[in-house]
């Protein structure tokens, strides 16, 4: 690694930057409108489509693969409002069976066509848990595109989704369509979870729209500041992942892109200015 | 099939029906006391708490496994409460940000020391379920699958302590403050709670991997909360649907040749719907059914009036057939008359005096209705009428009294139309 990285990591580290960055600004919305785990139900729902979207096609170019992953995290998504909305079942338990049963849906799928050995099928468990260093250039530059698009939705769309996260009963007396921006705000967690699949895998790419917000709300006061900052440690946790796996090929790239936003997390739990652990008790307010 | 082959399926059907069955045991008051994410929390968490065991020498499902699971479980618990008290995030949230964490530094483990212990990232994500058959141990002289053993002794252990503290679990789980002030131990109950979770969860992760353990903790006990409402009816009915998924997953993954565990998870999604579709009372077939059926009665009791009405207006008792409003109506007066309630005469239809009843009951209900509302509320005369539509299908006897007694004498609504007397 002395002189300097091949070409395709290079790319690959840009791609992985931009979906980190998109991820934490996209997240810290979707923590703000208190819904964390919208993304877990959506993140576990798209292994099933990744596995149909091969069946189907035959083929396991990025692009294909993705159509299939953010259709099948729309059917989740979407079982889960209905499961809302017609049965009495918590809300909680429906995430939990959204999360669960998609996702054997996904393993039965990607196992049986494992254990059928059609072409090609050996690459879709790195799915599960992340493998950045599969991805190709064009595929990188595919997924930052995507992730710029939806910084470009946030940017157009900051007042409507910081209205709605902040007072969604003021909001919608008001006037505003609600629902709309809920829904586009849902695609864009879903549309972020996708992005963020080949590098952090389905199991795990929800920490990337969960923790770097969550950190970032410990040195912040300002909703713009903290897009930014989560912005940031997204960017710094998935560059930091993708570079530890390459430096250790047994280890996907999901769990260490998850540590390293965990390191960043931990560190604003205990010295962030004015909330944290550390500080609070020097300064008692 | 050989007896050789059923050996095998037997004893992995049997191991997964009884890991499932523990899961649906607990799963049933984490479901109740919503706590279903902090099952799917517990179940990624005890990960690195199980490989710390295995790393200290344990065997899964050995009782040094058992204890780091337990124990990274409370921590989880521990973990998200302070991030909630001492940094004020949400439990969601912190959750999130908890179980994401442990699960990746247990992977992380995982990957690093496959060499040395018998677990990789793929056991992790998917179970052993299929190896369960080939790790016997012997049983007062038969040979069991080591696993089976495993999860017949925490089945045994959660429902033992879940029948012995029964009550107060039930009291907890449905109102946690009372609890708290009638001096139950709520705290204790709570942990205790959290450790048979996380004892079903390790025998689950060994079964069905960390993933898919939550479909087998929450889905059961989910679903029978549908279709039945005491307490330990749920649960019973939550074992049966948890024991008949992992049998059926089971043989359906053996047809197909693939996951037994994403096939348990897709059958117990399928139970779900089942129960999401058939449920007694607010099933999606009930309501329909029910929804059908009320607006099948409005049809035929506006008819009913509409003739009634005609009637009064003409003063004669035949009159001429009303235009129906809409198929529904088209079909409840065809009915009407098949049945004899509205007889076609020379001239038009009538009322079968049985009809002429039911009729002046609605018409009576209307009337009561409008004229209640225009004296109570202060509402325009053309505004009286649509709500009195609606409500006429629905007002009972004891209710047309209550309007009646206080409208006292005044016979007319603010029409100016007589309300018909009730029907003796």
């Amino acid at each position: 690694m002395s002189g300097g990285l091949p070409y395709n990591t290079i790319v690959v580290l840009g791609g992985v930057a931009a979906i980190g960055f998109a991820s934490g600004v996209v997240g810290s919305l979707s923590v703000l409108r208190k819904r964390p785990l919208v993304g877990d139900a959506a993140a576990h729902a798209t292994l099933a489509g990744v596995a149909l979207a091969f069946l189907v096609t035959g083929r396991r170019d990025i692009p294909t693969l993705a159509l299939g992953a953010f259709l099948s995290a729309v059917a989740g998504l979407v079982t889960l409002v209905g499961i809302r909305r017609y049965t009495r079942t918590r809300e909680d338990a429906a995430t939990a069976i959204v999360i669960g049963v998609s996702f054997g849906i996904g393993v039965a799928l990607l196992a049986g066509i494992t254990t059928r050995g059609l072409p090609g099928a050996a690459g879709l468990g790195t799915f599960l848990l992340g493998h950045a260093a599969a991805l190709t250039a064009s595929d990188a530059i595919l997924l930052a595109v995507m992730s710029l698009g939806a910084l470009l939705a946030v940017t157009c769309l900051f007042k409507e989704f910081v209205v709605v996260a902040f007072d969604a009963d003021y909001a919608a007396a008001t006037g505003w369509p609600v629902s709309a921006i809920d829904v586009i705000l849902v695609t864009l967690v879903a549309v972020m979870v996708v992005v963020g699949l080949p590098a952090a895998g389905a199991v795990l790419v929800t920490a990337l729209v969960v923790i770097p917000p969550v950190a970032a709300r410990q040195w912040t006061e300002r909703v713009s500041t903290m897009l930014v900052l989560a912005g940031v440690f997204g960017l710094l946790a998935a560059v930091v992942g993708v570079l530890g796996s390459a430096a250790v090929p047994r280890l996907a790239t999901g769990p260490l892109v998850v540590l390293a936003a965990a390191a960043i997390c931990g560190v604003s739990f205990l010295v962030a200015p004015a909330r944290g652990l550390l500080m609070r008790r020097r300064h008692p307010p | 099939m050989t007896s050789d082959a059923w050996a095998l399926h037997g004893w992995s059907m049997a191991t997964a029906a009884t890991v499932s069955a523990s899961c649906a045991l607990v799963g049933t008051f984490l479901v109740v006391r919503r706590m279903s994410l902090l099952g799917d929390a517990i179940a990624h968490a005890v990960l690195p708490g199980i490989v710390v065991g295995v790393l200290a020498g344990g065997s899964l499902g050995g009782p040094l496994v058992m204890l780091g699971a337990v124990g990274a479980a409370l921590v989880t618990v521990w973990l998200t409460q302070m991030l909630r008290a001492g940094v004020g995030l949400a439990e969601d949230a912190g959750a999130g940000v908890v179980f994401t964490t442990l699960f990746a530094l247990g992977v992380v483990i995982v990957s690093l020391a496959a060499s040395r212990i018998d677990l990789d990232p793929d056991c992790v994500l998917f179970g052993v379920l299929e190896l369960a058959a080939f790790d016997l141990v012997s049983v007062g002289g038969i040979l069991v699958p080591r696993s089976l053993v495993t999860a017949a002794s925490v089945f045994i252990l959660v429902g033992f302590m879940l029948a012995a503290t029964w009550r107060m679990q039930v009291f907890t789980a449905f109102d946690i403050d009372a609890a708290k002030a009638v001096g139950l131990p709520v705290g204790s109950i709570t942990t205790a709670l959290l450790a048979a979770t996380a004892a079903a969860t390790v025998v689950g992760f060994e079964a069905v991997g960390s993933v898919l353990v939550v479909s087998m903790l929450v889905v059961p006990a989910a679903a029978a909360e549908l279709l039945v409402r005491r307490m330990h009816h749920v649960a019973a009915v939550a074992i049966f649907i948890a024991v008949v998924s992992a049998c059926t997953g089971w043989l359906a993954a053996w047809t197909l040749d693939t996951s037994a565990a994403g096939m348990i998870a897709v059958m117990l999604g399928g139970w779900y719907a089942l129960a999401v579709c058939c449920a007694p009372e607010d099933g999606l077939v009930a309501r329909t059914v029910a929804r059908i059926a009320l607006a099948w009665r409005v049809a035929c009791e506006d008819s009913l009036a509409r003739i009634w009405r005609a009637q009064e207006a003409t003063g004669r008792s035949t009159v001429s057939l009303p235009a129906p409003r809409s198929i529904l109506e088209r079909a409840a007066l065809g009915w009407l008359r098949a049945t004899g309630c509205v007889e076609a005469t020379a001239g038009g239809v009538r009322l079968s005096p049985m009809a002429a009843r039911d009729a002046e009951i609605v018409v009576r209900s209307h009337r009561l209705w409008e004229a209640w509302l225009g004296r109570h509320a202060d509402l325009p005369l053309d505004h009286l009428h649509p709500p009195a539509e609606w409500i006429e299908h629905h007002l009972g006897i004891t209710m047309r009294q209550q309007i009646a007694d206080e409208m006292a004498h005044n016979e007319a609504d603010p029409h100016g139309r007589e309300i018909p007397p009730e029907a003796g």
